[in-house]
Formats: structure tokens, C-alpha cells, sequence
């Protein structure tokens, strides 16, 4: 397969979004969810099972489409069989899908998350970005308070400027740059050898030295368009201290980065980053693959 | 008749824990302003109260303030004062290992931890198997191959905390390199600890009840309880404890408790009591539930209270100018900066470094520090070193502590 036209496409405009049908009782509104937000770029909508194609299944799509007044001919539907989550995300390259929009409970039970549920492994594997959403609504989900995870990262710069994409597109009202800050190994390094003043006045270079970084990124995003983009420091353990915040703060989305290792049981096991978000979705969850690196 | 402390045998034990402190913490200070680690001050303190200085000098004061071999009562009781103290440092060293640390950081992590375990080990293993009598041993070979695993784990440990702030003085904590270094200790840490408690129950006269399989079962049934189940269980019950109980008391009493139990549980089994105080550790500090706060709070009252006492201790039991043995010294130096620069700038290479990153990563994994003293004091304890091996291992600790972080400059190119 020639993957070239993916090799350092940009994350955004999304001019073809996928979706991983999988006719359970959401499935009208995660097409309705689709069909919003593809209408909102502009995009083309890919409709993709991945499963036996029987005349029931086609019936129910068919009709589910004429529901919600899907325009038919900016929309294609893929039968295929197969590993579900291998084929839909060799059905994605081939169809060069900038976004995969895919149901997902937001807690699965401890042996299917261990196991490995299709939308984790999805978020894990995929190599465009994924829009998870944990309620979809058949009237579809304002995205009005976005949070970013402004991680020291090289990716961060495209996930912030793809959340202001979306959020633009879906009408945001405000977009929050958090920035965890975790003093690992602070404590063993200053508790015997300094002074107070010594210890504060390090912990706050540590803490200042990541935040200007994330402000220089925030500072250059160019296409605001009205929305208001904030700038927070969390403290606490990474992938964990994020999705605390973005419960407390109620947040419709929350968009991180696409990982940079290949996920596996251990990461589940020792929980860490991206794992702590997928252990137990906040909310709506936009994973940006800014194929910086390819 | 129960046996107890007298009045006078308290009066010498609080005077005796008082000097350690007090003296400890003046040099220690002094120490700091030389830029010189603070547990050099302490070993300097205990060396000079110690058969070394002050029993040599005036042997009447040495044996007032430490009647360690005229008085029983206080003998045991400071004795088990400094048990106390290495259970409580490898619940710290514990708390600091965050293997989602070392997932972190992938393959170039894990094959600097790899290379800097297994060319030390190796190299260490087989010149104490090899030449024994090097280090003066002369013994059978069960004996042999327990020492020759000791020396290999000796070599292949380094020491996170001496790591942390060397990376922090230099402003380097937070690089690509730093975090390599960071999480190649934790995993040496993790796996010297684990092998070294195996070493320790197969030597102490457990196998005579347990045997080497049963052993090694134990260990990676409680490892794998205490990180797998036991975490989860901590990471409910923290956030109760934090806000229901008095703070900082109730998470406190709550750790340290825990801390005290799995160590019992381990030494019960004749495995020994660090492995359970060191996953105990692993467990709480792995905790996302852990406030900074209360990690601050356990770290202070461990590493300024007991920490002195245990380093100070040493000096009062070995006498470190009889027992330095220029030869095994420089033996051991040769064998720690050989092994572990071979295999940690090999295994950092191999996981993506440039080769003088790799160096400074291996020069920072070098530093062995406070780890290596308390390794070395256990297996002292436990008989399978002699003193001047100890004394060797001492200056080694101090050797490459202080040389880590001039070495780490004079290579790293990073991007900061």
C-alpha cells in the first residue's frame, strides 16, 4: 500500500471523517453526532462496519441515514470483515481519514479495559486523530469548553491549533491550554540538602520553565476567531491530573496529543499518560495525530 | 524477670541518639557549603565517634556514649533503632520508583537499566567468583557464589536520590537525558532491591526452611500482590484517609504503618524485612492519590531523622582505617566505573543515544551514593562481606557520587 499522502499530512482540515459503526443502541446518535460535526468542516463522511453485512444491518443503516437526512452523496459506506480494529484502521489509511469519530463507554469493566475494548485499542493504535465520544446525543453535543493538555511535547503546538480548528468549526466558546506540571523526584532531591528557599525557589523554576514553553505555543496560534484561549497550570501525575481537571471543570472535550510509544498490558497495568484518560473517560475526548514524526 | 532499659541505660541511649543527630547535622552543613553530599558529614561523624577516631583516642568516652559491646540493653536497643531506620530509608527509596516512569521513557530506558545491570553484575559476579581471594575470602562455594551475586548487585545498583539532585543542580532534571537517567535508576533500584532481598533470604538460613524455589515464589507473589492488587486497594483508600483523617497524621501513621507491616510480613517468611518496607514504598508512592504534601512530609521525617542515625551508625561499628584495603578498593573502583560505563553507554546506545549522551547517562547511573552504604551495611550484617570489602564499598559510594556529576557536564549535549 503507498501511504505516502498520509506522511506529514497536516491534523486538520478534516476533509474526510470516519466512523466505526457498530449498529449497538447508539448508533443513530453517533450518526447524528456525525453528521453535525462533518457538516461543520465541510467534510465527506465515511461510514465503516466492520462485521458480517447482512440484510437486517443495511436495512437499519439505510434507514438510520434517511433519518437524519445524511447527505448521500458526500457520504460512502464500507462492509468489510476482518479484526475489527486492525481493519478499520487499515480502512482509515486507505481512505485517508483525518478524523475517526467512534462511540466509547466512558468506564469499561476492569477485565474488557484490561482486555482491551475496540475503541481503546483504536485510540492507542490509530494513526489519524479519533474523536471519542462517551454520550453521543442524537442532537448533537455542544462543544463549548474545550481543554487542551499542554504538554512540553512537539505535537502540542498541532493539537492546539487543531482544537482551535474544531472549536471554531463547532462554535467553542472558550478553549483552556492545561499544563500538568508533575515534580517527579523533587522530593528525594531537595528534602536533605536544602533550604527551604532553595526548594521553593526550584520548585518554581521547574514549574515556570514548562509554562513559558506551553505560553510561546498559545501566544502564536494565529485563527482565535472570537474564541478565548486560557492558559492553566495542574499539578499532579500525567494523564491523571488532566482528566481531573477536565471533570471538574465539566468540560465537553478534552484533546491530548496522540502517544508516542506503542501502548501495551503494562501501560494498563502501571497506569500512565494516555491510560489514565482511557481508564475512565472525563468527557468527549479528541486524540490529534499530527504525524509530526512520519 | 522481663528485662528492661534502666534508668541509666536510657539516660546513654537518648545521649547517644542525640550526638549522632546534632554532631551529624553541623557537619553535614558545614559538608554542604564544600558542596560535598550530606551523607559524607554523617559517615564523617560516624567515623570520628566511631572505633576510628574517638575509641582509638579516648576509648572510655567511646564506650560511655556507645556501649555497644559493654552494654547489651542499649546495644539492642540502638540496633533495633537502626533497623528501623534502613527498614524506613527503603520505604522512601521505594516511594520513588514510579515504573510508569520507566514505561514512560520505552525501550531507551529499559536498555540503559538493562546494560547498566548486566555488564557491572557480570563483571562483578565473575571476578569474585574467579579471584575470591582478591577480596580476602576464602570459602566454600556455596559461600562463593552468594558473594559473588552480592558484589554483582553491589556494582549494578546506583542511587536515585544522589541521581535527582545532581540532574536538579544542573538543571538537567527535566531533559530527554535527565529522564533517561531518572528512569534507569528506578528500574535498577527496582530489580537490585528485589534480587538483593533474594540473596539475603538464601544466605540467612531461611533455605533451610524455604528453599531457593520457594523463595523466589514468595518474592514475586508479594511483588506481584503489592503492585498489582495492593496499589489499586492504596489508590482507593488514600483519598478517605487524606480527607477523613487528621492531616497529615492520618496518611503518616497510615504509611509508615503499612510500611512496618509488609516488613514484618517479609522477615516472617524469611525473606527479609527491606523487600517488604521497599514495595511497600513502590506501592504508596506509585499512588496517583499521593498529595505532593504528605510526600514531602514522609520523605522529611525519614530522611532527616532516621537517615543520620543509620549513616552515623556505621562508623561506630567498623573501624575504617584497620580495614582499608588500598587493593580491594581499587579493585572495586575499577570494577563500578568499568562495568557500569560499558554497559549503561552500550544500553543507551542501543536505545537510540548519541554517544556522548550516552556516556553522561552512564556517568549519572554511575553514582551509587546512600543505596550502595545500605546495601553494603545489610550484607555486612548478614556476614556475606567482610569489613574492609565494606570500607571498599563506602569509598565507592563516595567516589562516584562526587565524580557523577562533574563527568555528566564535561559529556551531555542536550537541548535543554
Amino acid at each position: 500500500m503507498d501511504y505516502t499522502k498520509l506522511k506529514r499530512r497536516s491534523s486538520y482540515p478534516f476533509e474526510t471523517i470516519g466512523v466505526a459503526v457498530a449498529f449497538s443502541p447508539r448508533l443513530e446518535a453517533l450518526l447524528a453526532e456525525a453528521k453535525i460535526i462533518s457538516d461543520a468542516f465541510g467534510g465527506q463522511l465515511l461510514l465503516m462496519h466492520i462485521g458480517e453485512r447482512t440484510r437486517t444491518k443495511e436495512a437499519r443503516l439505510d434507514e438510520t441515514i434517511r433519518k437524519l437526512h445524511i447527505d448521500e452523496n458526500k457520504t460512502r459506506v464500507i462492509w468489510h470483515e476482518g479484526n475489527a480494529v486492525d481493519t478499520l484502521l487499515e480502512l482509515c489509511k486507505l481512505n485517508i481519514v483525518d478524523l475517526l469519530i467512534v462511540g466509547a463507554m466512558q468506564k469499561e469493566n476492569m477485565l474488557r479495559y484490561y482486555l482491551g475494548s475496540v475503541a481503546r485499542k483504536i485510540s492507542r493504535k490509530a494513526k489519524c486523530s479519533v474523536l471519542l465520544l462517551s454520550q453521543p446525543n442524537k442532537d448533537g453535543t455542544r462543544f463549548r469548553k474545550i481543554i487542551v493538555n499542554g504538554v512540553e511535547n512537539a505535537k502540542t503546538v498541532h493539537t492546539i491549533n487543531t482544537a482551535v480548528y474544531f472549536g471554531k468549526h463547532l462554535k467553542a466558546k472558550d478553549i483552556t491550554v492545561a499544563t500538568e506540571v508533575q515534580q517527579d523526584g523533587l522530593a528525594m532531591a531537595m528534602v536533605r540538602e536544602s533550604t527551604a528557599g532553595e526548594a521553593q525557589k526550584m520548585k518554581k523554576e521547574l514549574t515556570e520553565e514548562e509554562l513559558n514553553k506551553v505560553q510561546a505555543i498559545v501566544t502564536n496560534v494565529s485563527e482565535r476567531e472570537g474564541i478565548e484561549i486560557f492558559q492553566k497550570q495542574i499539578k499532579g501525575k500525567p494523564g491523571f491530573a488532566i482528566r481531573q481537571f477536565a471533570e471538574n471543570r465539566k468540560a465537553d472535550l478534552l484533546v491530548i496529543n496522540s502517544p508516542d510509544l506503542k501502548y501495551g498490558i503494562m501501560d494498563r497495568i502501571f497506569t500512565h499518560d494516555m491510560e489514565y484518560i482511557l481508564e475512565n473517560l472525563p468527557t468527549n475526548v479528541l486524540i490529534v495525530h499530527s504525524r509530526v514524526s512520519e | 524477670m522481663i528485662e528492661k532499659l534502666s534508668h541509666n541505660d536510657l539516660v546513654i541511649l537518648l545521649l547517644a541518639i542525640s550526638t549522632m543527630l546534632i554532631l551529624s547535622r553541623i557537619v553535614s552543613e558545614l559538608g554542604k557549603k564544600m558542596k560535598l553530599p550530606m551523607v559524607m558529614g554523617e559517615l564523617i561523624v560516624g567515623i570520628c565517634l566511631g572505633p576510628t577516631v574517638l575509641g582509638a583516642i579516648y576509648p572510655n568516652a567511646y564506650n560511655f556514649i556507645f556501649p555497644l559491646k559493654t552494654n547489651p540493653h542499649v546495644s539492642i536497643a540502638l540496633d533495633g533503632i537502626f533497623s528501623l531506620s534502613v527498614i524506613m530509608l527503603l520505604f522512601v527509596a521505594g516511594m520513588e520508583v514510579q515504573l510508569s516512569v520507566v514505561l514512560r521513557q520505552g525501550k531507551t530506558a529499559i536498555f540503559t537499566a538493562l546494560g547498566s545491570m548486566i555488564i557491572p553484575f557480570s563483571t562483578g559476579f565473575a571476578v569474585a567468583w574467579f579471584f575470591p581471594q582478591i577480596f580476602g575470602m576464602a570459602m566454600d562455594e556455596k559461600h562463593r557464589m552468594i558473594f559473588a551475586l552480592f558484589l554483582g548487585i553491589a556494582l549494578s545498583i546506583s542511587a536515585l536520590p544522589v541521581i535527582a539532585r545532581i540532574l536538579m543542580d544542573m538543571n538537567l532534571f527535566k531533559t530527554n537525558v535527565g529522564m533517561i537517567i531518572i528512569a534507569a535508576a528506578m528500574f535498577n533500584d527496582l530489580i537490585g532491591w528485589l534480587f538483593f532481598s533474594f540473596v539475603l533470604s538464601i544466605d540467612g538460613g531461611s533455605s533451610t526452611h524455604l528453599g531457593l524455589g520457594y523463595t523466589v515464589m514468595y518474592i514475586i507473589a508479594f511483588g506481584a500482590f503489592m503492585l498489582f492488587i495492593g496499589r489499586k486497594l492504596i489508590d482507593r483508600a488514600l483519598p478517605w484517609i487524606q480527607t477523613k483523617l487528621s492531616w497529615p497524621g492520618g496518611v503518616l501513621a497510615m504509611s509508615l504503618g503499612l510500611c512496618l507491616l509488609c516488613a514484618a510480613f517479609t522477615e516472617s517468611i524469611n525473606i527479609h524485612a527491606i523487600l517488604g518496607a521497599f514495595i511497600a514504598g513502590i506501592a504508596i508512592g506509585d499512588s496517583v492519590q499521593l498529595r505532593e504534601q504528605a510526600r514531602d512530609i514522609i520523605h522529611q521525617f525519614v530522611t532527616n531523622f532516621f537517615a543520620p542515625l543509620f549513616f552515623v551508625s556505621i562508623g561506630l561499628k567498623v573501624n575504617f582505617i584497620d580495614n582499608f584495603d588500598l587493593k580491594i578498593v581499587l579493585v572495586i573502583l575499577v570494577l563500578a566505573y568499568v562495568g557500569t560505563v560499558l554497559g549503561a553507554t552500550g544500553g543507551a546506545m542501543l536505545g537510540g543515544l548519541k554517544k556522548r549522551n550516552a556516556l553522561a547517562v552512564a556517568f549519572g547511573l554511575n553514582a551509587r551514593g546512600a543505596m550502595e552504604i545500605i546495601l553494603g551495611t545489610l550484607a555486612l550484617n548478614a556476614g556475606l562481606i567482610t569489613q574492609p570489602i565494606f570500607v571498599a564499598l563506602v569509598i565507592m559510594a563516595l567516589v562516584t557520587s562526587l565524580t557523577s556529576g562533574p563527568l555528566i557536564r564535561k559529556f551531555i549535549e542536550v537541548e535543554k
